[in-house]
């Protein structure tokens, strides 16, 4: 309203200018300059006023600087070492993982990046994985991290854009109980007799067998693209895969980092699925990274020159050796370095979810 | 005649007003102890009761553990009426004013903070969640000091968090606690030139402590922290509050 006011003030102001501009004629120049020249400051208080209700556009990083914050998705369903589950801590609920760490990085770098005035505060948007992709697509975030390939046919939705790698060291790999399922992809492996076939052997040797992946994952995308010979369920989450005990589940895919550190930390009744030597069998190679949406440019040169950055210093090999090598207490790490975090759709209870049989195969 | 009576009326309505306003300015010491006491047994309470629940709290099977803040008062009014025959919903008349003040934002500050660990407490597939009476306290006693003047803090000699570490005056009184029997009975004192209070309540480890807290001393628990070896009735810490005298 009073801006509206200012505005209309202002154009009378000028009406009544170019009239007596036309009245003196090219004598009244001077006058219009001087008279023109005061009314000038008046608009910069009008533009300030207009920008204050409505701001200019500004480029994805001044506005991260202008609102201290930078907003960021992360899944609420644990990708141990990425992110591990929620937990209460002195300083109220918290989060922790490889890929908060990465998050504080980041955030330091804005930091910086922004004068270094105040800090850039990371707000961590806890939500389930397949509203991570709305969200972002909503303009709810500026970037999510959560132990996502870009790299696997159909991961990527339109819109998104994925940075480099921030670990190089993925992969799909597979976790059983029965050690007869080893032994049936392992007898594939011989017959191929020093020409190996992964993809081969693992069809082979899953054919027939009740393989679990998590909804919207890689695993999932792999496993509905190759695996055509098994009966496939496909899981809200890995916890869900595990508790799930009708139908009994003989494999289940995921990420080979997860279920490295959860077949040791937590489901100690599960086993990485191995070659022949005892090395870690992976479907097929997969690299993390941060996604953001593709029209953010300055965003996405500001992600890929610090993830280079971090991977030429060592820190980014440094903060992979701690989550995934090091022996530790994610609830003393959650207590001492965690995040909070605001929750958004995600139920008042959430429950890990259902595994349900893939359709249309 | 009529003046002196409005003169005596009006010098009895200033020194009655001059008298209820240095009353309501400092509430006498005892007043002042009495509210410390029942302060430190609703910080207690609250966690003897997320205590209770424990088992419910961390059990992977169930999603909803149907621990709501409304549960956890329910069940903290019940224990707080057995422990002090105080109904906190209806103060009785006779309770310091100054604890009819206090109590309800304890109360308040407590439940919140069972709110906000619902997401925690309900998540289906998670045993150990670090929601226990520790933390507990530690978030309740932060929220209560950010809205009073009173400063509640659990503190210990050896502590976790070292937000909790003593101060000169607590690990004073935690030494001698420590060589003496156990006793619930709190060390009261007015320190600086008697302008405040300081009230020490000692905890002492109970059987369900010891699975963190226990032998083997050193080896990590699930926490993530040493356990300090600790023995069932040994001094854990200690509940320390401080209230000024004008503590309105």
């Amino acid at each position: 309203m009073i801006v509206g006011r200012s505005i209309m003030r202002v154009r009378s102001h000028l009406q009544k200018l170019r009239r007596r501009l036309e009245d003196y004629g090219s004598q009244g120049i001077v006058p219009f300059l001087i008279a023109f020249g005061v009314f000038l400051q008046g608009c910069g208080l009008v533009f300030d006023a207009v920008e204050l209700i409505q701001p200019l556009a500004r480029d994805e990083m001044s506005a991260i600087c202008s609102r201290g914050q930078l907003r960021v998705g992360i899944s609420v369903e644990p990708f141990r070492p990425f992110v591990f589950p929620a937990v209460f801590t002195d300083e109220g609920v918290r989060v922790t993982g490889l890929d908060v760490e990465l998050i504080r990085e980041v955030a330091d770098a804005l930091t910086t990046y922004c004068g270094g005035q105040k800090p850039i505060v990371p707000t961590l948007h806890l939500t389930r994985f397949r509203d991570l992709f709305i969200e972002m697509n909503e303009g709810h975030l500026d970037l999510f991290v959560s132990s996502i390939g870009g790299n696997v046919p159909g991961a990527r939705p339109a819109g998104l854009w994925y940075s480099i790698p921030h670990f190089h060291n993925g992969g799909i790999g597979a976790m059983i109980q029965k050690p007869e399922v080893a032994e049936r992809v392992r007898a594939q492996f011989q017959k191929q007799a020093g020409n190996p076939d992964t993809l081969a052997a693992i069809q082979a040797g899953f054919s027939g067998l009740t393989v679990a992946a998590q909804k919207g994952r890689t695993s999932s995308l792999y496993a509905e693209a190759n695996l055509l010979n098994v009966r496939l369920l496909i899981c809200d989450s890995l916890p869900a895969s595990v508790e799930t005990k009708d139908p009994h589940i003989d494999v289940i895919l995921s990420q080979h980092s997860i279920l490295d550190y959860v077949t040791k930390h937590v489901w100690p009744d599960w086993h990485l699925l191995t070659r022949n030597d005892g090395t870690p069998l992976i479907l097929t190679q997969e690299s993390f990274s941060i996604v953001t949406v593709e029209e953010h440019r300055r965003l996405q040169w500001f992600l890929n020159n610090l993830l280079y950055r971090l991977e030429e210093s060592g820190r980014l090999e440094q903060m992979r050796r701690r989550w995934l090598e090091e022996d530790y207490a994610p609830t003393r790490r959650a207590t001492t370095e965690g995040l909070p975090f605001e929750i958004s759709k995600v139920p008042e209870h959430y429950d890990q979810g259902q595994c349900r049989f893939a359709t249309g195969r | 005649m009529k003046s002196r009576v409005l003169l005596f009326i009006s010098l009895s309505l200033m020194f009655f007003l001059a008298w209820s306003s240095i009353g309501w300015a400092q509430p006498p010491r005892e007043e002042i102890e009495n509210t410390a006491q029942h302060l430190a047994t609703l910080l207690n309470v609250g966690r003897l009761i997320i205590e209770r629940n424990q088992t419910r709290i961390d059990d992977p099977r169930i999603g909803d553990k149907g621990f709501t803040p409304e549960v956890f008062e329910r069940q903290l009014l019940d224990e707080f009426i057995r422990q002090t025959n105080i109904d906190l919903k209806h103060l009785p008349s006779h309770l310091p004013s100054l604890a009819k003040e206090l109590l309800p934002v304890l109360l308040q500050s407590s439940k919140e903070v069972v709110a906000d660990a619902q997401l925690v407490i309900n998540q289906r597939g998670i045993g150990y969640k670090n929601f226990i009476p520790a933390t507990f306290g530690s978030q309740a006693t932060r929220k209560f000091s950010n809205r009073s003047h009173v400063k509640i803090k659990q503190t210990t000699l050896n502590p976790r968090n070292l937000k909790n570490t003593p101060d000169a005056y607590e690990e004073n009184v935690l030494k001698r606690l420590a060589t003496q029997p156990a006793s619930n009975t709190s060390i009261t004192e007015w320190v600086d030139n008697e302008t405040t209070l300081r009230s020490v309540t000692p905890i002492y480890y109970s059987h369900d402590c010891l699975v963190c807290h226990g032998i083997p001393k050193g080896i990590l628990d699930i926490s993530g922290y040493p356990r300090e070896g600790a023995k069932e009735g040994d001094l854990a810490g200690a509940i320390s509050i401080q209230i000024p005298v004008n503590s309105r």
